[in-house]
Parts: C-alpha cells; structure tokens; sequence
C-alpha cells in the first residue's frame, strides 16, 4: 500500500496512464474483432503471444531495432488472426447457424491452449525471453518519475486507437466495415463482401494486440501465459464500453479502468489491486438496470 | 497396482467435474469456465478444516459442497442476467478471483498450498494409499451420476433444455427460469466441490495449480469430447483425457513436463477437431449404449448414412442438420409413441377443455396502459377487453404496436401505467411465468419453438402441474413423478393429434417446415390449458393448406369457451375470425367493432384496408 500523499497520487496517476493506455489498446483490438465479426476470439491470448516471442527472436537473432521488431511480431500476430479466421472459425460459422457463437468459443479455446503450450515446447529451454535494444531512462519531472519506455507506450497506443477511429469515422473503409457490423447480409447486397471485412478486421485487431504485447514484453519479459490477462483486460474493457463503441470511446473507459486499478494501490495492498478490475466488473453486472442480451448480434435462424 | 488406481480414482473424480459441468452446460446451456475453481473452493475447504480444526472426511465434504454452492449462487445470480458471451467472461473472472485469492492469501498456503492434508479415516479405517479411497470414490461417482441422471433425463432436465434453446418461450410457458438456473448452478458448484475434496484428500494437497484454468478448459474438453448433454458421453470425455497423462509419459515416455505441456495441447487439439468434424461429441445427446447397438443393428451396411425418418415430409433445415450438438441421425422413433398416437383422437379437442364461466363475461381487461421507449410512445392510453368464448382480434399498420401490447399484457415489458385485471386480479407488473401460471399465454410471431426438442417434447414442457418439473418433487415424489409424467406423455400427444402432428412427436421442432412449427407452438399454447390465449400472428407465413387448419382449430377453441385475442395482418383471417376487432394505429387504438364496421369506416378503409 502507498501512502495517501500527492506525491503518491501524482506517481500512481502516471502508471495508470501507462497501464491504461494499454488496456485501452487492447480493448480497441479484441472489441473491433467481437462487434465485427461476433467471434469470441479467446485465441487473442495466442495472437498477442506469438508477436512477442517473434518480436524478440528476430530481435535477438538478426539484431533488428527495437520498432522493426516490433513491426514483424506485430504482423505475424495479424497473420496467425487471419490464418484462424479463415481455416477454424468461417467453417464453423457457416455450418453451424444459431449456435455459432458457443462452437466457436469452444474452437476459439482450444486453439488458444494448443498455442500456448506450443510456445512452451518450442522456448522449452528458455527460462525468459527478454525484448531488447531499449533503454529504460528515466526522466523525473517534480515528484512524478517517467519512464521513456512509458512514454512510448502510451504514444503508440493513442497514435493508433486515433488512427483506426479516424479510419472508421471518416473513410470509405470505414464506412464499409460498420455497415458489415451492422448487418452482414445487407452489406452484401450493396456489394460488399463481409468475409473479406471479417479478414480485415481480424488483421486490424490482431495486429494492434502485438503491438501491445511487444511493449510489455520489453517492459518484463515474454512468457508462454503472458496474453491471458490481456484478454481479460481486453474483453472487460469492450465490454464496459459497450461493443460496437467508437474506438476513442473504448480507449477512454481502458484509461479509466488503469487509473482506478493504480489508484486503489492507495488504499489495499498492491497484491489485490489486480482484483479491482474484477470487482468492478462484478458490480457493472449486478448493477446494470437492462437485461445484457441481445448486444451481439446474432445469426438469425432461418425459417420458413 | 497403487499407481494404475491412483489414475482410476482420478478418473471418478473428473467423472463428478465433467457430469456436473454437462448439467450446467449440456442440459441448461449456461458455460463456465469456471468449474475448476468450484473445486477448489470445495478442495481447500475440506484440507484447511481438517488441518486448523481437525473436522473429518465426510463432515469437511459436507461442508465443502454447502460452500461451494453458496458461491454458485454468489456467481448464478449476476449470470442470470447475462448473454452467453458475458457468462464466459463473468465465470472466466471467476475462476481468476477464486485462484488469486487463494493464491495470495497466506492462510492457504499461498503458491505452495496446503500440504500433508494426510491421515484421514473413515469409519475407523485409515485413508493413505489410493486403493483405500477407492471404495468411497466408487460410491460418491455413483452417487453424483444417479443424481446427475434424475436431474437431467426427467420433466425437470426437459425444462433445463427449455432454458437452453428459449428462455423466452421457456418463461412464457409459466417456468421461473431464474429459479431453474440459480438451482442448477448451486447443485453443479455443490458437485465441483465435492470432486476438488477428492482431489485433494488423494494428492494430500491443495494447491493453486491443482484447480488452474487449465484444469477448468480439461473440464470443458472431457465434456465437449464425450458430448454435451450425454452423460455417459462425460464419463467417457473423462476417462480419455485422464489416461493422456501415463499415455504420455509411459508410452511415448515424455518426460513429466513435456507430458504435461503435450497433454495440454491434446486437450486444444480435441476441442478443435470436435468442434470442426462431430460438434456433437462421441455420444450425441440422446444417444445410450442400448440406441447405438440398435441403430448400428438396423442400418447394417449402409451405416454412416442418416437414418430414415418413419415421418414423411420432414424437411431439415441446415443449422439442425448439420449445426452443432445434436445429430439429427440419433432420433429415434418411439414405437410406443405410435401405439399411444393411435389412441388419441385425431382432430378432437382433448376433454380436458372444459372453462367455467359464461360466454361473453369480461375476463381480461385492459385500463390505460402506457408505455414509453424513451421518445416513442409505444403504447398510449389502451383500453380493451377480452370476452370468454370470443375471438378479439388486433388489427393494424406495421409498427403500430400490436405485439407489444401483448408483450405489455404477459410482462415481457413493464407498462408505465395502467392496469391489467384477470379474472378481476390485478396481474400488472408480474412476471411473464407468472402471467402464464394465472392463466394468460401468448404465442410468438416467430414461433420460438424448441429447435432440438421434439414436437412431443415442446408440448410437454407446457403441460401444467408437473411435480417432476420442481426439484423437491422430482426426489422426493418419485411416484408422483412417474405417474404424472405418463399422463402428460398422453396429454401432450393428444395435443398433438389435435393440431394434426403427432406423426412428427418424435422429430426435433427444429427440423419441421414452418407451418408445421406453427401448428406445434399452438399445440404447445393449448396445452397449458389456458383460458386466455394470445395469438401473434398465426396464419402468417404459412401456405394456405395450414391456414385452413389452423383457423379451424382457433374456431374450434373459441366454441369450447376459451377467451383467444390475435394479431393478425391477413384480413381475410380477420373477418372471418373476429368477433371484435380493435383498430390500432401509432400505439392507440383509435377505432373499434365488428370487422364489418371497421372496414365499412371510409378512412381506414383507405389507410388501411385498401379498397377492400
């Protein structure tokens, strides 16, 4: 527990923007896939992984920069969302109607187990897998402590949650990939094809995800569990906000949940701080007036 | 020997995991990936209560199940608000808190757990190596699976089906869907915790990582594996992904880590490939050993090929032929269903129907319902009554808010304002299971009929007055049970017979054309016996064939003194059935009378009825 003092605060709000701004990116990626697609992607847990241990093979064996690194694990991610989407999960969708979504969890599930532990065979004798090439500095404005590596974190999050909500809101891709959320079947009328925008989208998400998991590889290390959290932060977030949410809108509920997880470390022990979240999430549930069905869009069963 | 029986014994106690997960998952459709964690609450429970206060085996077990289902419902009663993807993410949660907590907190040993949970005895006798636990375990998977059994295949799991493919239509038909789920969840954590004792009081540990969200996905595996809603399908899901452990390391001699790892990646590969070649599991729900030999037997050679259906024009539509968790090749047509059918009067309406009450005397009536949608009003000072032995029909433009006043009258909305009497009882503000019980059910325009139920089951869960639909009556009246369930079995072909299906009892509802839909729903509307009956839109979408049928049996259901209301578009169905005809336009109704009278009425004559 940190004491209650403004120094404290003023350090404690400079985490929670760092932790924030992952979470809101994570939040921004997972939702885009869940709204769009309607897929429970746990695999994400699998995406966000493999772009880090990529990120840092790459790094360590070509000696790439840090960014360049960063970028290959990235779009290795994206590849694998495309690759699970377009192998497990549109099969699947398109022979299983109205129950799609519970089958496509369950697939989505084991292709996240296979991965992980797939990842612990191959790095079997890596005990850590450390991201490097980055310098750690330190700068201290006042009392507060930054770190570059914060910075940038939090820079790259905003850059691309600002780019993908510009995307939607003021381009023609945009427009499109909300008509698919909106309605698959009619989008095809107007031709536009939502298995491609289903790809797209699972590129997107997967990709920022990396992005994500490459920074808090080089942050602490990367580990074969290490996209568990993630997605749970990822999904609480989308969900909070509300899926089909403007990308800034999720963003700033991903902030908001990092303040207040770093705040409470005022008023408990830093050990249950990471059951705030979980508290909160607990109390949005219980608390929320409407009935939480029908936010998914759902395949409708054909009749007649 | 010690170490072949350790792995038996692990086999029972994942038995109870994955039985119990399949009532929750199989038969009542809610997931959790949390069932590891109900195990450890049971696990711990039982270890640090015989380590810090020395309470024996059987007493901590008991305990450790009372715990376990408390915290079920702590979990049930958020879950029951909740969309199958936020009940992953809410048990998901769950599981993470549960394993934290423990994890953290030092009266539980932290990272390390309990240790030397050892020197348990049962009935004088000392409980060490494997084989002396043997016996106990035997009985408690016995125990679990008979009571598994009587939840899940009897009136009470017919309801939990309900629940899983229509809550809605499920509480229509006067079930408290929130009590069957609560219950289910507090007896399915009540069960994990009493396989996390076992667990424990064999490995003489509680540790975090016995009860990890990995051994809650293997739950799931052995569940999906085996087949959901087939519990010896989960005994078998069970018993496969035990034996992975020694297949591993004395097999293909792993060493124990790899073992682990590879075991692990097994478990993904099972639930992928399930999922994408049989989302049914080994066993199909339905499927016993007795109906494999048979059907094996009566296919002969051309097996792998779907069976003939007996019932002719069965139409299967794609997502129950080929969509997920049911093979439509597993029905089996009850010959004692035929025999039963032949009896019943074809056409007749069943006996049972006999209202009390004088035709024309007002039984529902409607005062100054409102309602708002922020904005938009969707209903404005209503005024209507409904007369026994007459048809009151609702007629008017789209979006006028024809179904929402029904929605308004059996509670799936709340009116603002206004009353609803029945009977001369204020039934404003109830529950729609309520409603349905106080005599009022409503058909959907969309039919909501039980997709992989059968017909005769459909009806069934309608069927009113049924002990083994409660908990307490399905244990403690087996008698009762039994009885009542064969005179429902009958009812409900009669009301099949009645509406002309009871060739198709045995077939999925799912798989019938959608007239043939529709005439089940109104069976199943009939026979919860009713007096008053709502009917949303029941000739449309139909051909013409099945709506000569259906208007028929409506007409037949008025003579017999039933107080029937519809909304109905086709106007030739209108004239010909209303008695009253209220005129509904923007959520007012702003004409009423005979249909006659409404039509002859020049401006609606040409807002509406056209030139007709």
């Amino acid at each position: 527990m940190s004491d209650l003092t403004l120094d404290n605060f003023l350090q404690l709000t400079v985490a929670g923007i760092v932790s924030g701004s992952a979470y809101a990116l994570l939040g921004v990626a997972f939702g885009l896939i869940l709204s769009v697609t309607g897929r429970f992607h746990f695999a994400f847990t699998f995406t966000y992984t493999i772009s880090a241990y990529i990120a840092a093979e790459v790094g360590q064996q070509y000696g790439l920069p840090l960014w360049l690194a960063l970028i290959v694990g990235a779009l290795v991610g994206a590849v694998f969302g495309v690759l699970f989407e377009r192998v497990v999960y549109r099969p699947l969708a398109e022979k299983s109607g109205a129950y799609a979504l519970l089958v496509i969890f369950v697939a989505s599930l084991g292709l996240a187990i296979i991965g992980r532990n797939l990842i612990a065979l191959v790095w079997i004798d890596t005990a850590s897998l450390q991201i490097t090439g980055f310098t750690n500095a330190g700068y201290n404005i006042g009392p507060v402590t930054l770190t570059k590596l914060g910075i940038v974190q939090v820079i790259v999050a905003w850059i691309l949650i600002l780019a993908l909500g510009a995307v939607l809101s003021y381009t023609g891709l945009g427009r499109i990939v909300r008509a698919v959320r909106v309605n698959p079947e009619m989008s095809l009328v107007v031709g536009v094809d939502p298995k491609t925008v289903y790809l797209a989208v699972f590129a997107i998400g997967s990709f920022f995800g990396g992005v994500a998991a490459v920074l808090n590889a080089t942050q602490t290390a990367a580990s074969p569990d290490m996209g568990f959290n993630p997605l749970f932060y990822a999904f609480v977030v989308a969900f909070l906000a509300g899926l089909g949410r403007h990308p800034v809108v999720v963003g700033l509920v991903g902030l908001f949940l990092g303040l207040i997880e770093s705040w409470s470390a005022l008023f408990m022990s830093t050990q249950w701080t990471s059951l705030v979240v979980f508290g909160i999430l607990f109390i949005y549930v219980a608390l929320r007036p409407v009935q939480l069905r029908g936010m998914l869009r759902r395949p409708t069963p054909a009749t007649a | 020997m010690e170490l072949e029986i350790s792995y038996l014994n692990t086999i029972l106690i994942f038995a109870i995991f994955a039985l119990s997960l399949n009532l929750l998952l199989g038969y009542a459709g809610q997931v959790s990936v949390a069932h590891a964690a109900f195990g450890a609450v049971g696990g711990y429970a039982v270890a640090y209560l015989f380590l810090e206060h020395g309470v024996g085996l059987l007493p901590g077990m008991v305990i450790a199940m009372i715990v376990s289902a408390a915290i079920g419902l702590v979990v049930g009663i958020p879950a029951l608000r909740l969309s199958t993807e936020f009940l992953i993410l809410l048990t998901l949660a769950v599981q993470t808190i549960i394993i934290t907590l423990v994890t953290t907190s030092s009266a539980f040993g932290g990272t390390y757990g309990l240790q030397n949970v050892a020197g348990f005895t049962l009935f004088g006798q000392d409980l060490l190596l494997p084989s002396d636990f043997l016996p106990l375990f035997i009985v408690l998977t016995v125990l679990v699976y008979l009571v598994v059994r009587r939840m899940g295949e009897s009136p009470y799991g017919r309801v939990l089906r309900g629940i899983r493919e229509d809550e809605v239509a499920c509480r229509s038909l006067g079930k408290n869907v929130f009590s069957y789920k609560l219950t289910v969840f507090a007896v399915t954590a009540a069960m994990a915790g009493l396989a996390g004792a076992m667990l424990v009081t064999q490995n003489q540990l509680a540790s975090p990582s016995l009860f990890s969200f990995d051994q809650s996905t293997a739950i799931v595996a052995m569940v999906i594996l085996g087949g959901t809603g087939n519990l010896l399908g989960s005994i078998l899901g069970a018993t496969v992904l035990v034996l992975l452990t020694p297949f591993f390391q004395n097999v293909l001699n792993f060493t124990p880590e790899k073992a682990s790892l590879w075991r692990l990646v097994a478990y993904g590969v099972v639930l992928v490939v399930v999922m994408l070649v049989r989302p049914q599991g080994i066993l199909p729900e339905g499927t016993t050993p007795i109906t494999l030999v048979k059907r094996l037997l009566r296919r002969g050679p051309a097996a792998g090929e779907p069976t003939q259906s007996a019932a002719p024009d069965v139409r299967v539509p794609e997502q129950v032929n080929r969509g997920a968790l049911v093979d439509p090749a597993s029905i089996d047509l009850d010959e004692d269903a035929h025999a039963l059918t032949e009896l019943a009067h074809h056409g007749a309406l069943p006996d049972t129907v006999v209202s009390a009450g004088r035709t024309g005397e007002i039984v529902l009536k409607v005062e100054g319902l409102t309602k708002r949608f922020g904005g938009i009003t969707a209903a404005e000072n209503l005024n209507l009554e409904l007369r026994r032995g007459t048809i009151t029909a609702l007629v008017g433009p789209n979006g006028a808010g024809k179904t929402t006043v029904f929605n308004l009258l059996t509670g799936a909305i709340r009116p603002d304002t206004g009353r609803v009497t029945l009977h001369g009882n204020d039934i404003s503000g109830m529950r729609p299971d309520q409603v349905a019980n106080a005599g009022m059910v409503r058909s959907f325009q969309d039919v909501r009929v039980f997709p992989r139920l059968s017909s005769l089951q459909n009806v069934l869960l309608a069927i009113q007055g049924q002990p083994g639909e409660s908990a307490a009556g399905l244990f403690l009246r087996p008698a009762a049970t039994a009885k009542v369930e064969r005179e429902s079995r009958a009812k409900a072909l009669e009301w099949l017979s009645f509406v002309g299906m009871e060739a198709y009892a045995e077939v999925p509802a799912g798989a019938l054309a959608f007239g043939q839909q529709k005439l089940v729903a109104l069976a199943r509307v009939l026979a919860t016996e009713a007096d008053v009956v709502l009917l949303d839109e029941p000739a449309s979408g139909i051909d013409q064939q099945w709506v000569e049928v259906m208007l028929g049996l409506i007409e037949q259901l008025r003579d017999k003194g039933r107080t029937i209301c519809i909304v109905e578009h086709n106007l030739h169905v209108v004239g010909r059935l209303a008695d009253h005809t209220y005129f509904m336009e923007l959520g007012r109704i702003t004409a009423q009378g005979s249909f006659e009278e409404l039509t002859g009425e020049k401006r609606l004559a040409e807002a509406y009825f056209g030139t007709a």
